[in-house]
């Protein structure tokens, strides 16, 4: 076994600004990217929405790491074997820590209270984010922003054009495509669209691969639930 | 399996989870208490003439915390426990549950609509004693109706502390109001006629019943809560019982203790003199004006709460159907930055304007025909919809194999089922006694007409579903986690939690 606690090396400054990332990319980054203003970090989407899309991205990552599988709503740990990134990692010892809990919904609810500062942080250490200060006086608060338009746009261009233009997928996208479809974030992302792109994206996320539709079903789910039983706080 | 070791995922699970006290403050809230009080009753005395309204109370709230039994025991094991339709399609079949769910969206928009008329004649009212201003009832409820649209779509709810705040207020207005009426009784004696058992069976005692069980819509949202309660298992069922016995009282404390201020034989004439200014004017002699006007001002926020909460209710019910297409899909979808059921409740919003300007053209009177007859209809098809509910749990439980005790399981629905029945019987019976209408007029058929209408429409509907999609057919009463049902078996039956 490798060394399990041991923190990956911090990969911050790894780049300058405005260049293609030197990481390879991750599909919460990339989800994270989609749901918030490029310019402006500004949420496109509602908290419930938001927090659970990225828990069930981060559990996406595992699963394409083959770390992880998804059946009848439950989350199958398939290797044991620590994922290089240090949040994959985290999640998995997470999952492999209480095996008594297998509801895919659980583990959305338990990761969504933590997955937006995680993979928050996780960005900001390989400069895809930065920390700014916005509001008056009273109201002054600290929100991520991306440090680089490009980068930040780039996947939802890239979505938006392919399913506009009727191409199929590949395995990342089909990810995002499916996350971007079950948080209804695909209203924005095709927003003036003919009804056919729509019925194409759903089309792609429908055919893909079992475990994935599994997590999806729960993920929206979820997030119905949360709209069902909300309250103001 | 250790148990041994820290379960981190329950303990942050846990946090920030309901206890018992939160969830009864968000369904008595959505009651309104003083609403029920100063509006509910008063206005009940005076349109159906009918002296047993206290007793009625009581009574309803009996039946109701019988009927809570197998309804609480059955949400532990339904997903989407929120909805009435999700139990009747569990026991009953889904077409029954598509019907269900067509009589629950009248009657919950009639409450919402009803409510508007109360709001607006009560502070068109209030402004009008208090400031001299001469503004007409329609355009307090437009203004309502124009912030609560808003509201509705910022799926802003009334924060729970707010309510918390507002119902302890109500609480001890309502209170120091009886006490000061017990106090000072027309006779100079404290007289229970209107508590006699013997009204239940007198005339019009089928009015005076759906008259307070018009009062008690909302208390079934406590099953909503489950997920989020600390222990499910306790917190739903107690702070169920809890809501339906202190409403029960609450209200029967009133109702009664208005009738001894006045004098039993003249409560009737009086509430018909001041209608919904009778509990005012009756302790106003003997209360400072301060503690008055607080008490009014409370019953227009109470108006307004639970005008907002059965917006909430509508649209959300809106959103569950069509997460589940019964109902068209546009209806699954949220705000995306607000999370709010967006097109449930602009449908809901422009219903309830409809209506509002219809009354107003029709220049109808807005205590009476509007906040009486519409909510007391909606009254209605709640009774009718709890009827089939704990018809549905006896039939739900006697399919199962589970753990439940006879009691939970089949005795008391049973007897739920048989009281709600009778009670729906004799309100359909005396219906014009309810609007206060000539025994010939078309208008007691119409309005119940009109449910019998939508449930056939809904089981219409249910069957060229189950004949043209069974997908959505199958996915019939799972809500939101309808999303699941074509990739597995549809889960209707869940572990207790």
């Amino acid at each position: 076994m490798p060394a399990h606690n041991e923190p990956a090396p911090p990969r911050r400054p790894v780049r300058a600004i405005g260049t293609a990332a030197a990481v390879s990319p991750r599909i919460a980054d990339e989800f994270f990217y989609m749901a918030h203003d490029d310019q402006t970090g500004r949420p496109r989407l509602f908290d419930t929405a938001l927090a659970s899309g990225l828990a069930a991205a981060l559990l996406v990552e595992l699963y394409y790491e083959r770390r992880i599988t998804f059946e009848h709503g439950k989350v199958e740990v398939l290797q044991r074997l620590p994922p290089k990134d240090w949040l994959q990692h985290l999640v998995l010892d997470q999952l492999i820590a209480q095996p008594q809990h297998t509801d895919t919904r659980t583990w959305l609810a338990f990761l969504a209270t933590t997955a937006y500062e995680q993979v928050a942080t996780r960005m900001w250490q390989v400069g895809l984010l930065q920390q700014q200060q916005i509001g008056l006086l009273w109201r002054q608060r600290t929100v991520w922003v991306p440090t680089d338009i490009n980068t930040a746009a780039w996947s939802w261009a890239r979505l938006s054009q392919q399913v506009r233009n009727y191409r199929q997928l590949d395995h990342f996208d089909i990810a995002l495509a499916g996350l971007t479809l079950h948080t209804q974030l695909d209203t924005a992302l095709l927003d003036g669209a003919p009804y056919s792109a729509q019925a194409h994206l759903r089309q792609l996320v429908n055919q893909s691969w079992l475990p994935l539709r599994d997590l999806l079903a729960d993920l929206s789910s979820v997030i119905g639930a949360g709209v069902l039983s909300h309250r103001t706080s | 399996m250790p148990r041994s070791k820290p379960d981190t995922v329950t303990a942050v699970l846990a946090r920030g989870r309901l206890g018992i006290p939160s969830v009864v403050f968000f369904v008595i809230a959505a009651a309104a208490p003083l609403t029920v009080i100063a509006g509910g009753a008063t206005t009940g005395y005076a349109v159906t003439g009918v002296t047993g309204i206290p007793v009625s109370y009581l009574v309803v709230a009996a039946v109701l915390a019988m009927f809570a039994v197998g309804y609480v025991a059955m949400s532990r094991r339904i997903v989407n426990a929120g909805a009435f339709y999700t139990y009747v399609t569990h026991g009953l079949g889904r077409p029954a549950g598509v019907a269900a769910a067509m009589v629950a969206l009248l009657a919950y928009n009639a409450m919402q609509i009803g409510l508007y008329g109360g709001f607006g004649a009560v502070l068109a009212q209030f402004l009008q004693s208090r400031y001299g201003w001469d503004i007409t009832w329609w355009l307090c409820a437009l203004i309502a109706w124009a912030v609560v649209a808003v509201l509705g779509l910022l799926r802003i709810d009334l924060n729970g502390k707010v309510l918390a705040v507002m119902l302890v207020a109500e609480c001890a207005v309502a209170l120091v109001f009886d006490a000061v009426m017990l106090g000072h009784p027309a006779s100079g004696t404290v007289a229970f006629d209107t508590l006699a058992p013997a009204h239940i069976f007198a005339a019009g005692i089928g009015a005076a019943l759906v008259t307070a069980i018009t009062g008690f819509v909302g208390f079934e949202g406590t099953v909503v809560f489950s997920e989020e309660t600390k222990d499910p298992r306790r917190t739903v069922p107690r702070a169920t019982y809890i809501a339906v016995v202190l409403t029960g009282l609450l209200y029967g404390l009133s109702a009664w203790a208005m009738s001894v201020a006045t004098g039993p034989d003249k409560i009737v004439d009086a509430a018909r003199a001041d209608g919904t200014d009778l509990i005012f004017n009756l302790v106003s002699p003997h209360l400072g004006t301060s503690v008055v006007t607080i008490g009014r001002i409370l019953f227009i926020t109470s108006l307004f709460a639970a005008l907002l909460s059965f917006h909430h209710t509508v649209a959300r019910y809106l959103f569950a159907l069509g997460r589940e297409r019964v109902l068209p899909a546009a209806l699954g979808r949220t705000s995306r930055r607000t999370g709010a059921p967006k097109i449930g409740s602009i449908i809901q919003s422009l219903i309830a304007v409809v209506v509002l300007v219809g009354y107003a053209a029709a220049n109808a009177d807005p205590i009476v025909h509007l906040f009486f007859w519409v909510t007391v209809t909606g009254g209605l098809g709640v009774l009718a919809l709890m009827t089939v509910t704990s018809a549905a749990v006896v039939s739900f439980f006697a399919r199962i194999r589970h753990g439940e005790g006879p009691w939970r399981a089949v005795g008391a629905p049973l007897i739920a089922t048989i009281a709600l029945t009778a009670i729906l019987v004799v309100t359909l019976q005396e219906f014009d006694t309810l609007l206060g209408v000539h025994p010939h007029s078309p208008l007691r058929w119409l309005l119940p007409a009109a449910y019998a209408i939508v449930a056939l429409i809904g089981a219409t509907w249910a069957l060229i579903l189950r004949a043209a999609k069974p997908d959505v057919y199958s996915a019939i009463g799972l809500g939101p986690e309808s999303a699941t049902a074509s990739l597995r078996n549809p889960t209707i039956v869940r572990q207790p939690a």
